[in-house]
């Protein structure tokens, strides 16, 4: 279930100013300098943080060498969405039977428990 | 029920539900491996027991079925259990994960939050080492045990 490539995209994601950059990108591609605009960071940082989502393959990059927008890149953001829905799936359902099962044990014990006060009266 | 996952502390689901039942009745329900098949595993799933060593260091094997026929080999290994405050474990089949259970009580009821933790690509070697050299341990206790009641 968890890959190599989920790994670098988690890896890529904990850090608050790479996922405001793709909060950014959700509303369509633009430049870096754009990108750059709202952190109080050097044009260098913001690239760096640029390198790491380019190679989690969470962003691209245009070719032209003056314009080179970036655009988000969603599909390992859905490897992520179904990491999580396969274990938000696994504990919902058995918390569910659980909740069950409990209810069941419990009235098992309740009868178990009036059972052994009648004994113990006669 | 509140399932999430927090990128920034790195790979972690948490899952935590409060249960209408007495803490040592839902202990009981984790611990002992009649009651554990009853509900472990998604809706259309069962469990089959194969071995369940419920002490730190003790194994856990068992198979998942799927609805669609397909079968699941899972093996855990407990390395931490407070009664009946917390299970901590290993997941050693893939995916590998660490896991701890803990039980709390809320008025009466019981409040269980399991945390998964998984690994690391850089981690799994090391983890995979540690798993064998403590299993390999355990193995040689045994092997000890039986030698001495022999003599």
């Amino acid at each position: 279930m968890v890959n190599d490539r989920l790994t670098t995209t988690l890896a890529a994601l904990a850090d608050p100013t790479r996922r405001a950059i793709l909060a950014r990108l959700c509303t369509g591609e633009t430049t870096v300098t754009e990108l750059a605009k709202p952190f109080d960071m050097s044009l260098p940082a913001i690239s760096k943080h640029l390198k790491v989502l380019e190679h989690a393959g969470l962003i691209a990059r245009g070719r032209e060498a003056q314009w080179r927008p970036c655009r988000l890149e969603a599909s390992p953001l859905k490897e992520v969405a179904e990491w999580v829905e396969h274990y938000r799936r696994f504990w919902e359902d058995s918390f569910d039977r659980l909740d069950e099962y409990l209810t069941q044990l419990k009235s098992k014990e309740r009868k178990h428990g009036r059972h052994h006060r009648r004994r113990r009266r006669t | 029920m509140a399932v999430t996952t927090d990128a920034a502390a790195g790979r972690e689901i948490v899952a935590s539900r409060v249960f209408d039942a007495p803490r040592d009745l839902v202990w009981k329900a984790w611990s002992d491996p009649k009651h554990i098949v009853q509900w472990w595993g998604p809706k259309g799933f069962t469990t089959t027991m194969q071995e369940m060593d419920f002490r730190p260091g003790g194994t856990w094997r068992f198979v998942m079925h799927g609805p669609d026929g397909t079968d699941y080999q899972n093996k855990i290994i407990y390395r931490e259990i407070v009664k009946p405050e917390r299970i901590a474990y290993s997941h050693v089949s893939g995916p590998l994960f660490e896991a701890s259970v803990t039980f709390s009580v809320q008025g009466d009821k019981t409040r269980v939050e399991v945390r998964m933790v998984f690994e690391s690509a850089e981690l799994r070697e090391k983890v995979a080492k540690d798993f064998g050299a403590v299993e390999g341990l355990h193995q040689n206790l045994d092997r000890l045990e039986q030698h001495l009641a022999k003599m």
